[in-house]
């Protein structure tokens, strides 16, 4: 815990580096997560806790620079093209005769 | 020192042993876009492989944050500059990346850790060039990546928001990391015992622990730091891929070849892990339907980390495509901007290969695409997308059906009791 003034010969010392990034950057990386976890099949209350939520921090940092309306409009976006459609996972038939396969999952709903 | 080809440097390479290839290899791919760094597979594999006495800093799998923090701490850091000490800038790859399976990346014109180690060590006995890691370096997993404390200037109080510390304010991301199983171990090359072996059937690297006596040269030699030596044993351990799933002799497993559990407990879906068919000379051998060998050799979205080490890793990731270039090519090679480009716009194939992804803990050896009509053309991010209701199936090792994805419309009912609701 960094409670103490920086000790700069401390190896464990804290080193801040800064490293180029912009909003476009923060704002690329909120439409990769949004197009992933849209592929995915969450829906778009599932996709927007996930940047609402501070335990993930790269997708909160995004929601916390772009405002939540800002999130909002990305998710859509993602879901617009793959929320679309249900994905059924069907089993393969179990290695018994005679045995049908049937659909045992559905994982993916679009919104 | 004998020499080995190795594909991943499109050349051929120094090594201190002979070259011999598994039938089969131990490989992975982690599409890094969809980390969260929820680290469910660091618990997972916490839980069943390093869970006793004198293990308690050993993170077998972990996730880390880039650029910010390591595992141990500045692991890949350290060794780059260890290297571009050794031939200073010199570390650079020539030609450029191709199609076939001998250079897909072009050519690495620096040096490897063993050949820099064959020039800059001495004794000759220094076979790999590596560092011992501090013990401050090992204790504290994800200290200062993105687990802050207390907001700037507030002292001894944490954040009542759950918000603790102002955040980066720049990129970053989450790379998942475990053994790679390499083609050409440093941890092996290093250790004078040869208590470490490649496994001929599946490429896995073990260590033998009654072999062992504890010399280390194995966590110096370990460009990756993914070998730990654990004091109250006085022997070093390792990841072992969880080779009794892999090898299908898991209880749970009914004789078939399963995951790691590190892959199974993925909840972010990012982990695919298999098994892949070696030809004679050290490569892949083409298997166009192994999904594998798709996204590494087809598709080309999946990149080895840090090849120019030269242990031939056997992990492959999906790079973060919002992340500045020059830093992931440093990290996976040239092969970075066509890996973004094809995953940023996905194939038709492609799309239907990453619903393969946790289907199913069972390791799918092969899959096959029955075709459907196109169901949607529109844009995204100002690039044309067309989806397809394809089935994408799955094949385990005996050629049996594991499972099958496609898509339906949704269809909505309404429950008998609102049946008439407008």
């Amino acid at each position: 815990m960094s409670y103490h003034d920086p000790e700069p010969e401390d190896p464990q010392e804290l080193v801040g580096v800064e490293l180029p990034g912009d909003e476009a950057v923060t704002r690329e990386m909120a439409a990769t997560f949004a197009d992933e976890f849209a592929q995915l099949g969450l829906t778009r209350i599932q996709i927007l806790s996930l940047y609402r939520r501070a335990e993930y921090t790269g997708a909160h940092q995004a929601w916390r620079l772009l405002g939540e309306d800002e999130i909002a409009r990305i998710v859509d976006e993602s879901l617009a093209v793959y929320g679309r459609f249900v994905w059924v996972v069907t089993d393969g038939p179990e290695e018994v005769a005679g045995s049908v396969a049937q659909p045992l999952r559905l994982v993916r709903r679009g919104s | 020192m004998p020499t080995v080809k190795n594909w991943q440097l499109g050349r051929d390479m120094a090594y201190p042993y002979d070259a011999r290839y598994p039938e089969r290899q131990f490989a992975f791919v982690f599409n890094i876009n969809r980390c969260i760094a929820c680290q469910s597979c660091t618990m997972a594999c916490k839980s069943t492989w390093t869970f006793s006495k004198g293990q308690e800093h050993m993170w077998w799998a972990n996730v880390e944050t880039k650029p910010y923090g390591g595992y141990p701490r500045w692991w890949d850091v350290k060794i780059l500059e260890q290297l571009e000490t050794a031939n200073p800038g010199a570390q650079v790859w020539g030609g450029t990346p191709g199609d076939g399976r001998l250079a897909p990346y072009g050519t690495f014109e620096g040096q490897t850790i063993f050949e820099a180690a064959a020039r800059a060590l001495s004794p000759d006995s220094a076979r790999v060039l590596g560092y011992l890691p501090t013990d401050e370096e090992w204790n504290s997993p994800n200290i200062y990546e993105d687990n802050p404390v207390g907001k700037r200037g507030v002292r001894n109080a944490l954040d009542d928001t759950g918000v603790q510390l102002p955040v980066h304010k720049t990129w970053f991301f989450y790379l998942a990391r475990i053994c790679n199983h390499c083609s050409y171990p440093a941890c092996l090359a290093a250790c004078p015992r040869k208590a470490i072996y490649k496994r001929p059937e599946d490429g896995i690297v073990l260590l033998d622990q009654s072999e062992c006596r504890g010399y280390r040269k194995c966590v110096e030699a370990c460009p990756y730091k993914k070998t730990m030596y654990r004091g109250n044993t006085r022997t070093s351990e390792k990841c072992i891929a969880c080779y009794p799933r892999v090898e299908g002799t898991d209880p749970e497993s009914n004789g078939e070849p399963m995951e790691t559990r590190c892959m199974e407990a993925c909840i972010g879906q990012i982990r695919m892990q298999g098994l892949v068919t070696i030809a004679e000379d050290g490569t892949w051998a083409e298997d166009r339907y192994n999904p594998l060998y798709f996204l590494v050799h087809v598709a080309k979205v999946a990149l080895p980390l840090y090849p120019q080490f030269g242990t031939q890793p056997n992990g492959y990731y999906i790079p973060p495509r919002w992340v500045p270039r020059p830093y992931l090519r440093q990290m996976f090679g040239p092969g970075v901007d066509l890996a973004i480009e094809n995953s940023i716009s996905p194939s038709r194939e492609l799309l239907a290969v990453l619903q393969l992804f946790r289907r199913s803990n069972r390791i799918i050896f092969r899959y096959e695409i029955e075709e459907g009509p196109k169901i949607y053309e529109g844009s995204l991010h100002g690039r044309k997308v067309e989806l397809y209701n394809d089935t994408v199936i799955a094949f385990g090792k005996d050629g049996r059906e594991l499972f099958r994805t496609t898509v339906e419309e949704p269809v909505h009912v309404r429950s008998n009791a609102h049946a008439n609701s407008i």
